[in-house]
């Protein structure tokens, strides 16, 4: 009995380190910000030529029917404060810009408050133009920012592995006072409307003071007192926050995939073996519709993917706690994502999924992953032609040389 | 190392868990422990551990008693905190049960909006009719009389950006389609707003079609638009034998008067 409570005890003890000490699944984290920002980065980009009809000036979700909706459900937007053009613009840039930083890893525990911000602002301007893709890349947009997804594969990273930001770093002071001076503006000016940014309880103006404060704190401590209690204890803070927001980010994916397939488990025509058909001919998800007849007419291959889809998706939450069937069943849906993202024409809905599913990747897999991307990033930087194209200045002398060997 | 978890010789130096209220061991201990060997599960084969720039705070520091109450209270309320949110997002995507009908003012309160989601994917069956969203609009012409378009295919054009194109836009995918939804979510079916979003629905949709449309049609200015939706059933596999359907059946909205309110901000002249 006695053995028992020690053991117990001792379990506890260490998970207790473990929660408090270390930053679990770094990789992990850092493949989901990236993925994210990849997915909205490229989304942007991609609804460039329609950016004013889906969220701006000219979108038929007026300004005012928009302010109709948010203030009475509350959600945050800050294209609900003005309807001048250049606002618009400014934040749709903003988000563009933003997203590259977040994918870069620079300053990432202020780019993914940013990131965020601007994620929030443009959906819920318009939340009817959304579909799951940006369902996914909403909830994932709040959940990094309780993360340290900028520890590997970031700017941040490579900053401090080199020890670049010394001296007081000037540019996250910058920052720091930027962002403060912004929330400042928006607060006492009254930019901020329906009551966006009030104080209170439970609102985004506490909370992104909150931030602000505690950034602050950790960046005078570190300054100040690197040794100090309280710089461990703020340490241990942000890595218990970590741990569970990457928790968090786990069980949102396997609530993604349970309840899909739970709700399909109630359906005549997945039980029925047929389902697959029926989304391969509606018109709004048909952009090759050879391929979906080819894909349609075998009646085998259209039972074994849906049943395969209800029994992956169902299984999903408990096959991911045995390692070997998990990784298979990771391969497995993102392959099918894949497909989706070609077959019902979803890239980004694709893409955010495939980034959810990532969270679950071994460590050792994305590790071997980054090695083999930082060596083929520097195969193909040490090539001829770009060495030539990138240091073209300390070249030229050698490209005269051949240019005269030629003519000679 | 004392960086790995099974680190036994890390116990020594630390008084401070053995010394801890005894009530707070047991409670965050499961939830610790959960979400440690959830994580392991990917953690476990990490091999480079740039440990220069992590001070291990819980591992080899002995903690004052503040710091200690502090980190206590930390792994409560974030406990606590994940719980809570794990539990009432469940709530709000579950299917609806007695638990979630007693607490739904309480999961809204938390779920609604920003983590409002819904996986409902082709779910519980799939749809299984491609519904066309139609519009006409009524002129009026010089001499006072009236003139009405036919019938403009809103959910063809759609289409057609669609095909052949690797990545189609929200514009083409979301936004007509969704706007019909919306309008069918906020009516019964005599076409009768059933509360908040009714009036903004056909606003909306109203203006989707107008800025499609545009100011004229064939030079005279418009005054009214009217909506209707095509639905055909989509035909059943074709090994089944389903029969092959062809009809559309129709649902028609009244004419809606178009004003230059309606228009304010489509970009059309």
């Amino acid at each position: 009995m006695r053995a028992l409570l020690t053991r117990g005890a001792d379990a506890a003890f260490q998970g207790w380190t473990t929660v408090t000490g270390r930053t679990l699944a770094r990789y992990q984290a850092a493949i989901v910000r990236i993925g994210v920002a990849l997915t909205f980065g490229t989304f942007l980009l991609r609804e460039w030529p329609h950016r004013r009809v889906l969220y701006g000036d000219l979108s038929p979700w007026s300004g005012d029917l928009s302010r109709q909706l948010l203030s009475t459900n509350h959600a945050f937007s800050v294209l609900a404060w003005s309807d001048a053009g250049w606002w618009f613009e400014c934040v749709y840039v903003a988000a563009i810009a933003v997203s590259v930083l977040m994918l870069l890893g620079w300053r990432t525990r202020a780019t993914s408050l940013v990131f965020m911000v601007l994620v929030l602002s443009l959906q819920n301007r318009a939340v009817l133009v959304g579909d799951g893709g940006d369902n996914v890349v909403h909830l994932m947009a709040i959940y990094l920012v309780f993360t340290r997804c900028g520890e590997v594969w970031s700017l941040d990273a490579r900053a401090a592995r080199l020890g670049t930001r010394r001296a007081g770093d000037p540019a996250g002071v910058a920052v720091w006072l930027l962002l403060g001076t912004a929330l400042a503006f928006c607060q006492l000016t009254g930019f901020a409307k329906l009551g966006m940014l009030d104080l209170g309880l439970y609102t985004w103006g506490t909370f992104f003071w909150l931030c602000w404060l505690l950034a602050g704190l950790r960046g005078a401590l570190t300054r100040r007192a690197p040794e100090s209690e309280g710089s461990a204890l703020l340490d241990a803070l942000t890595a218990l926050l970590h741990n569970a927001a990457m928790l968090v980010i786990a069980a949102e994916v396997c609530f993604i995939y349970a309840t899909a397939g739970w709700y399909k488990i109630q359906g005549s025509l997945w039980q029925g073996g047929t389902a697959l058909w029926y989304p391969l001919h509606l018109h709004y998800f048909e952009p090759w519709p050879a391929l979906n007849n080819m894909l349609g007419t075998n009646s085998t291959l259209v039972t074994l993917i849906t049943y395969g889809t209800v029994i992956a998706q169902v299984g999903f939450p408990f096959l991911v706690f045995n390692r070997r069937i998990k990784n298979l069943m990771l391969a497995l849906m993102m392959t099918e994502h894949l497909a989706i993202a070609v077959v019902l024409g979803l890239p980004f809905f694709s893409l955010a999924m495939i980034t959810a599913d990532a969270v679950f990747l071994p460590t050792g897999f994305l590790v071997r992953v980054g090695q083999g991307v930082a060596k083929g990033v520097a195969r193909v930087a040490s090539t001829p032609v770009l060495r030539q194209t990138i240091m073209r200045a300390p070249r030229a002398t050698e490209r005269e040389q051949e240019a005269v060997s030629v003519i000679r | 190392m004392a960086d790995e978890p099974d680190g036994a010789t890390a116990y020594e130096p630390i008084p401070a868990p053995r010394t801890a209220p005894d009530e707070a061991g047991p409670a965050d201990g499961r939830t610790n422990d959960a979400e440690a060997t959830d994580t392991e599960t990917t953690e476990t084969t990490e091999t480079e551990h740039d440990g220069t720039d992590e001070p291990e705070a819980g591992q080899e520091r002995r903690w004052s008693l503040p710091s200690l109450l502090v980190l206590y209270a930390a792994v409560i309320a974030v406990a606590v905190a994940v719980v809570y949110h794990l539990g009432t997002v469940f709530l709000s995507i579950a299917p609806s049960n007695p638990i979630s009908q007693h607490n739904a003012t309480t999961v809204n309160a938390h779920v609604m909006p920003e983590f409002e989601q819904n996986w409902q994917l082709f779910a519980p069956n799939p749809l299984q009719q491609n519904i066309a969203v139609q519009a006409r609009v009524q002129t009026l012409d010089p001499d006072g009389g009236r003139t009405e378009s036919p019938w403009i295919d809103l959910t063809a054009q759609d289409v057609a950006a669609i095909r052949d194109n690797p990545f189609p836009s929200h514009v083409n995918q979301n936004l007509l389609r969704r706007a019909w939804d919306y309008y069918t979510a906020w009516h019964d079916q005599n076409e009768k707003s059933t509360g908040f979003g009714g009036p903004l629905s056909v606003e909306y949709l109203k203006r989707i079609g107008l800025q499609r449309i545009g100011r004229d049609w064939h030079g005279e200015p418009v005054i009214q638009i009217q909506f209707r939706s095509a639905t055909t059933d989509v035909t059943g596999p074709t090994w089944t034998g389903a029969p092959a359907t062809t009809a559309p059946s129709y649902r028609q909205l009244a004419w809606w008067p178009a004003t230059d309110d309606d228009y304010r901000g489509l970009g059309v002249s």
